[in-house]
């Protein structure tokens, strides 16, 4: 994972999570996770194309995604429906296209697929041969993980 | 309290996740874990190889495989029992990393479940074994079980260590009356164990055939250093160990005389792509220095440096990475430019290298790689690890292709390399 792709996630994730929440985020240590990664519910996937192959995953657990559509949505949800759906696909939609814009200011390329989510229990996400980055952000609705594999190509 | 204490029995018996294949050698039990096992089988006559170690009996025909046939018992200095009369004997067929052999034993047993928790670490003074060949004993009903690491028996890691052992057992073989000389060499090889478990410890060092030599070095000057004192008790005992492990400049910038030794080593003509995977890179002081160094020398190739390190926030640093006024000694300069109040690299060596936050322990894809330079990172990384980032690297290197290690380290695969020097600096030229 080059170097100069971490701000950009760290950024826009934390800026746009704490613009749409309006609630404290504590930014939590960054690390790095093998390709095969359990993921906690909900995820939220977005692809990238272009001078790199890749994606960016929005991994929250059920629970944490129904709190957080809840408060986007200014209503209270109780369950994971079409609208929690289609709020959290939007949050990782946003993230991912804020990162990419200040990607592209220095001057990576990168094209954006539309984002997809994908629910369920013990569910694992692998990329062959790429590492990921991973951004936790512990905020008051739960636990959210930026989870980022990006590759150059060669 | 009281649960605390009667748990650990019940642990043993309900969890099994270790199995060895048992036999016995001179009245004794022993363990092999199966895992290491190919097979077992009986054989008797063995195609004597001559010259050969004494504890080798000969060569064996497994199916159309040649594989050698050690005789444990006279591998282990054990009085060997003379039956050369055609009678088969007991083989079991191990399976290393790298290679198959077959070692003779007395009876093979049975298989013996048991949970790796339950092996006990080896006592310093053991029997008739060296100690650094025991995993560790476990009692399994009623009997005790020396568990041998065959890894580090026969492993080709451990090839010098085993013709270092030959002289060991002639001379106990031969002068009985010089007795007493056996025991400063088990002495040492006891110290010896105990500070490379304390490097692990301290340092998270792993000793192994990448740095072995230098620490059996070492360790005889330490000792006369520090007299009969030679434990490593603390961290800064480990690092003051350590200390001259170290090879030059590292987390600087290399000196002019350092990039020109390092020059001296590469290949008169490149041209095309040139790619270079520098593991460990840190703050990228040594990517730069190795940027500098190719870009000099070969002005026209289409270099790419992947740099990569663990730790976030060196990492992070290095893509901005200054130069002081007083480093550059005047063989950076035609590379720098002036930023605000402080140099910096230009463009040229700057696109050349991709800066990337990586685990060495997690995946390794590489390009086709003309160049490798990894100084003491291998060394920091555990046993298995050395060898898969090895595998990955000789996978990927073009043939040809130069690697540079630490100082102090040479590679595991030894027989892919063909060591190159050049005024007193080596290189490893891919075969």
């Amino acid at each position: 994972m080059r170097v100069e792709y971490i701000n950009p996630f760290v950024e826009s994730a934390f800026g746009i999570i704490q613009e749409v929440l309006q609630s404290q985020i504590v930014r939590k240590d960054l690390y790095l996770k093998k390709t095969s990664q359990p993921v906690m519910g909900v995820a939220a996937l977005v692809g990238l194309a272009g001078d790199v192959e890749g994606r960016v995953l929005i991994d929250m657990s059920q629970q944490t995604a129904v709190k957080i559509a809840s408060t986007m949505n200014g209503e209270e949800l109780t369950e994971m429906d079409e609208l929690a759906k289609a709020t959290i696909t939007e949050l990782a939609n946003m993230i991912t296209a804020q990162a990419v814009t200040k990607l592209f200011d220095l001057g990576f390329k990168f094209d954006l697929t539309p984002p997809s989510i994908i629910t369920g229990d013990n569910m694992q996400v692998s990329n062959a041969d790429v590492e990921a980055l991973i951004v936790p952000l512990e905020l008051p609705q739960g636990l959210v993980e930026i989870n980022v594999a990006i590759r150059e190509r060669m | 309290m009281k649960n605390a204490v009667h748990e650990p029995p019940e642990g043993e018996q309900t969890r099994v996740d270790y199995k060895m294949v048992t036999f016995t050698l001179a009245g004794k039990d022993y363990g092999i874990d199966i895992m290491k096992v190919k097979e077992i089988s009986k054989a008797s006559k063995f195609t004597f190889v001559p010259n050969a170690a004494p504890f080798v009996r000969g060569v064996y025909n497994l199916r159309g495989d040649i594989i050698s046939v050690i005789d444990l018992r006279t591998f282990f200095n054990l009085s060997s029992e003379d039956e050369e009369g055609g009678t088969p004997v007991n083989m079991i067929i191990l399976r290393l990393d790298d290679h198959v052999l077959a070692v003779i034993v007395d009876t093979i047993e049975k298989v013996v479940g048991i949970s790796s928790e339950a092996v006990q670490p080896p006592h310093p003074l053991f029997g008739d074994i060296n100690i650094k060949y025991i995993s560790g004993v476990v009692e399994h009903e009623k009997k005790l079980y020396v568990v041998l690491d065959v890894e580090r028996i026969f492993g080709t890691v451990e090839e010098e260590e085993v013709q270092e052992e030959r002289p060991q057992v002639e001379a106990v073989q031969t002068s009985l009356p010089e007795q007493p000389s056996m025991e400063p060499i088990l002495r040492e090889n006891v110290d010896i164990g105990f500070i490379e478990e304390t490097l692990v410890t301290f340092m998270n060092f792993h000793p192994s055939g990448v740095n072995q030599e230098w620490i059996h070095e070492r360790f005889r000057s330490w000792k006369s250093q520090r007299g009969d004192d030679v434990q490593l008790s603390n961290t800064a005992d480990a690092q003051a160990f350590l200390a001259p492990f170290t090879s030059p400049h590292s987390q600087t910038y290399w000196s002019a005389e350092y990039m020109d030794g390092i020059a001296s080593l590469l290949p008169e003509e490149k041209t095309g792509n040139l790619h270079v995977w520098n593991p460990g890179c840190g703050s990228g002081h040594e990517s730069y220095s190795i940027a500098t160094v190719l870009k000099k020398r070969y002005p026209q190739v289409n270099l790419k440096i992947i740099a990569q390190d663990h730790d976030l926030i060196k990492i992070s640093t290095a893509p901005g990475l200054t130069v002081d006024p007083g480093v550059s000694s005047g063989f950076f300069d035609p590379f720098l430019v002036d930023g605000d109040g402080s140099r910096q690299f230009g463009k040229t060596i700057k696109d050349s290298i991709l800066f990337e936050y990586h685990d060495i322990n997690h995946e390794i894809t590489l390009p086709r790689l003309d160049m490798v330079v990894m100084r003491d990172t291998i060394s920091y990384l555990p046993a298995d690890r050395q060898r898969r980032v090895f595998s990955a690297i000789g996978e990927s290197m073009k043939s040809g292709g130069i690697m540079i290690l630490g100082s102090h380290e040479v590679p595991l695969d030894r027989d892919n390399w063909t060591r190159v020097e050049a005024s007193g600096f080596v290189a490893y030229k891919k075969n």
